[in-house]
């Protein structure tokens, strides 16, 4: 009885240390997250316009106007359409090329090593330089494939002003940005994949196709998911590519819900308005965050 | 006693002085007394990539040798400099010390107390030579920058004023065509000579929200009801529908592809490389097209005033103009740039040595070198330049600078997007402009 008292004790003390060790990684945390979110919240329930004196003294008369004013916003439910589609599209892509890039990667050479190391080239890119790279390649006055395909007596219009092509014109630049970063994660996944299952399929006559959709597939499904889930959340923060590119347009067809919240507080002063916005994205991100989380947690049979 | 103390040229006084001036340098008054009082002081200063701005930067050295003030100096892009000084204008904060007033901004600005009243400036002969002459600026493109009690905020360096050019007149001429004077004209013409020669009929930059009111006007139509006391849209009549039809099928029919894309600087690109013909824009861009030495269209371009509609005549006239955010700390040294900048020898220097045009003090506009420098293969671009000033002058502008017409400007943006790019008919795109711009205005607290 005695030594399990003291060993609470101690339990108890261990605890209370390693709250204490946590406390300064918690301010820190609340002060540069929590805090800047809270006041987003507190923004958003106001009308908040830097134009208007009146508005600047956080006014809570009226707490729900922005989100019922987004409620009947057409151009907003038509921004997380856009959204919704670009990021099917990007995920999508990314996956199934992320995917069979590192199936082609996937053996021990040092050429092999090498191509890897140019694959990553895009995803380290400052996103800025991938905006404006492409926009040379859409532009039709300076753009190589523009004039090529002149040259060959194929003109194309301008992809990224086409109300079709302008936002798979995003989701190629886009993919091109981060397919290596599924291909990185994929490619880890299968080099952890072991030998054995695989020759066992070999001697019993399994094709390549056969081994990929019995074995690899399957032991790859939770990292695809995972990847998935990643690039889906990151998929929501395609602003450069938008603000370079088209300018959300033409017209709306390219216009994300962060570029409209961008326009309203940037072009607009609304940041009450804007704050509506972003605390709706953060709550969408949030959903998907708590997702990935009970997808990847350890099932209770391998926590125990 | 006195006579031999200061004798030697050293007193006790002056040596204390000076060794409180090296202890304290940065405490120490700027060099009061000398010619350089600002000497030390930095100053932040930005402009949108307008002509004058970027010409103005090959002038900055000779003003920081001069004053001994250092100048960061940006020039930003249209949109992206709007923005930034939008959002730091608003914290009134000190990060900039001179920033361009921009037209459309100019009401939203003054109106919200974010610039500084320059008349203290102008009446103290201390601060500002009587041969500076604030009134020698062209009254009609300083009064954007005044409030209701008639301060002064800013002075313009540009009065942008929209006519017609035609790069390749040469094909118009051979189509059996003059410069078009109203807009069944200027269909006429660009049904006649799009794509001769392999050269587009038209282009224009993006902003249509600057390019496309004088089509409304021009067929009867405004953007708001009666501004600036009546602020209601009016951008689904009957005649800001036609506008729309109209000149956004001359985008989607005769002007090259990508051209939804295109800002200022690519579109006038467009022109000098002969790539496109016709275009309706600001009279200091176009001059440019006369240039030898970066157009390849020199000889052939040709200029008119802006085509008249079935109502009337309306060119776009702007000014944009330097002055001081209030949150400056660094005002008087702001003031000596300013001054410099808009001084009627360097504004003549301009316009000799660089070819600049759109000059805004009566002084340099009566000068011969203006005439000799704004005759483009004999035509007078001064004489157009001050007619479209002239015509302005009745006062149909006043819808651009209302504090919400840059929420209006971006509406009739998305809408001329989504008639050129074929996605809604002329009425439909209005119609959302219409509801869109009625929700924004609301959402500003306008009353309507």
């Amino acid at each position: 009885m005695r030594a399990r008292a003291g060993s609470g004790k101690w339990e108890t003390k261990r605890r209370r240390a390693f709250l204490l060790g946590l406390i300064p990684a918690v301010v820190v945390l609340a002060g540069i997250t929590i805090a800047p979110a809270l006041y987003l919240l507190l923004t958003s329930l106001t009308p908040l316009d830097l134009t208007r004196a009146e508005t600047t003294a956080l006014d809570f008369s009226r707490p729900w106007t922005n989100y019922a004013e987004l409620w009947t916003d057409k151009r907003f439910h038509n921004s997380v359409w856009v959204q919704v589609k670009l990021s099917a599209v990007t995920v999508l892509l990314q996956l199934l090329i992320g995917l069979g890039v590192a199936l082609l990667l996937n053996a021990r050479s040092v050429f092999l090593e090498a191509v890897r190391t140019v694959f990553l080239i895009p995803m380290v890119l400052p996103p800025i330089v991938v905006s404006i790279m492409w926009k040379v390649l859409y532009i039709p006055d300076v753009s190589p494939v523009h004039r090529l395909l002149e040259a060959l007596g194929y003109p194309i219009e301008s992809l990224i002003t086409h109300p079709i092509w302008a936002l798979w014109a995003i989701a190629l630049a886009d993919t091109w940005e981060w397919f290596p970063f599924t291909m990185l994660i994929l490619l880890a996944a299968l080099q952890m994949i072991p030998d054995e299952p695989l020759e066992a399929a070999r001697i019993d006559g399994a094709g390549r196709w056969q081994l990929f959709r019995f074995i690899i597939l399957p032991f790859l499904r939770p990292t695809l998911v995972v990847a998935g889930l990643f690039r889906l959340i990151d998929s929501i923060k395609a602003f450069p590519l938008i603000y370079v590119l088209t300018n959300g347009g033409p017209g709306l067809v390219t216009e994300v819900t962060n570029y409209y919240a961008f326009i309203q507080a940037f072009n607009f002063s609304y940041w009450g308005y804007a704050g509506a916005i972003a605390v709706l994205m953060v709550s969408g991100v949030f959903f998907l965050s708590w997702m990935i989380n009970r997808m990847t947690a350890p099932s209770p049979m391998y926590a125990e | 006693m006195s006579k031999d103390r200061s004798g030697s040229g050293v007193t006790r006084r002056r040596v204390l002085q000076i060794g409180a001036a090296a202890i304290h340098p940065l405490k120490a008054p700027a060099q009061v007394g000398t010619a350089k009082p600002f000497a030390g002081t930095t100053l932040n200063v930005a402009c949108w990539s307008g002509p004058y701005p970027k010409l103005l930067a090959e002038y900055v050295p000779e003003f920081e040798q001069k004053t001994g003030i250092k100048v960061s100096y940006e020039t930003p892009s249209f949109p992206i400099y709007n923005q930034r000084a939008d959002l730091e204008l608003s914290t009134k904060g000190s990060a900039y010390d001179v920033l361009n007033i921009t037209f459309i901004y100019s009401s939203r600005w003054i109106g919200a107390g974010w610039f500084t009243p320059l008349d203290e400036f102008i009446k103290d002969p201390n601060r500002t030579p009587p041969d500076w002459e604030p009134g020698d600026f062209l009254e009609g493109v300083v009064k954007p920058m005044r409030d209701r009690n008639n301060r002064v905020y800013g002075f313009p360096w540009i009065a942008d004023s929209m006519i017609c050019a035609a790069a390749r007149f040469d094909l118009v001429k051979q189509a059996g065509f003059g410069m078009p004077r109203n807009f069944d004209e200027l269909m006429q013409i660009l049904k006649a000579v799009h794509r001769k020669d392999g050269v587009a009929g038209f282009v224009n930059e993006n902003h249509h929200g600057w390019t496309f009111p004088p089509y409304i006007m021009g067929f009867g139509g405004n953007v708001f009801r009666n501004p600036p006391d009546d602020l209601m849209p009016v951008l689904d009549s009957p005649e800001a529908i036609e506008a729309a039809e109209y000149y956004a099928n001359i985008l989607k029919n005769y002007a090259p592809s990508g051209v939804l894309s295109f800002m200022y600087d690519q579109a006038v690109n467009v022109l000098k490389l002969g790539r496109a013909n016709l275009i309706t824009f600001n009279h200091a861009w176009l001059l440019t097209l006369g240039d030898p030495k970066t157009s390849q269209v020199a000889r052939t371009v040709n200029y008119d005033l802006m085509p008249a509609g079935p109502k009337g005549r309306f060119p776009g006239v702007a000014s944009h103009a330097w002055g001081i955010p209030v949150g400056s700390k660094k005002k008087d040294a702001a003031w000596e740039f300013i001054k410099w900048a808009l001084s009627k020898e360097l504004l003549h220097r301009l316009l000799v040595e660089k070819g600049y045009g759109s000059i805004t003090r009566s002084s340099v506009i009566k000068s011969p070198e203006f005439k000799k420098k704004n005759l483009v293969n004999d035509i007078d671009l001064a004489d157009l330049y001050l007619k479209t000033i002239d015509i302005a002058a009745t006062g149909y502008m006043a819808y651009r600078t209302v504090h919400v017409y840059p929420q209006v400007d971006k509406q009739l943006d998305k809408a001329i997007e989504l008639v050129a790019s074929g996605q809604m008919s002329g009425k439909e795109a209005m119609k959302l402009a219409q509801e869109n711009s009625i929700r924004d205005l609301q959402k500003a607290g306008v009353k309507l």
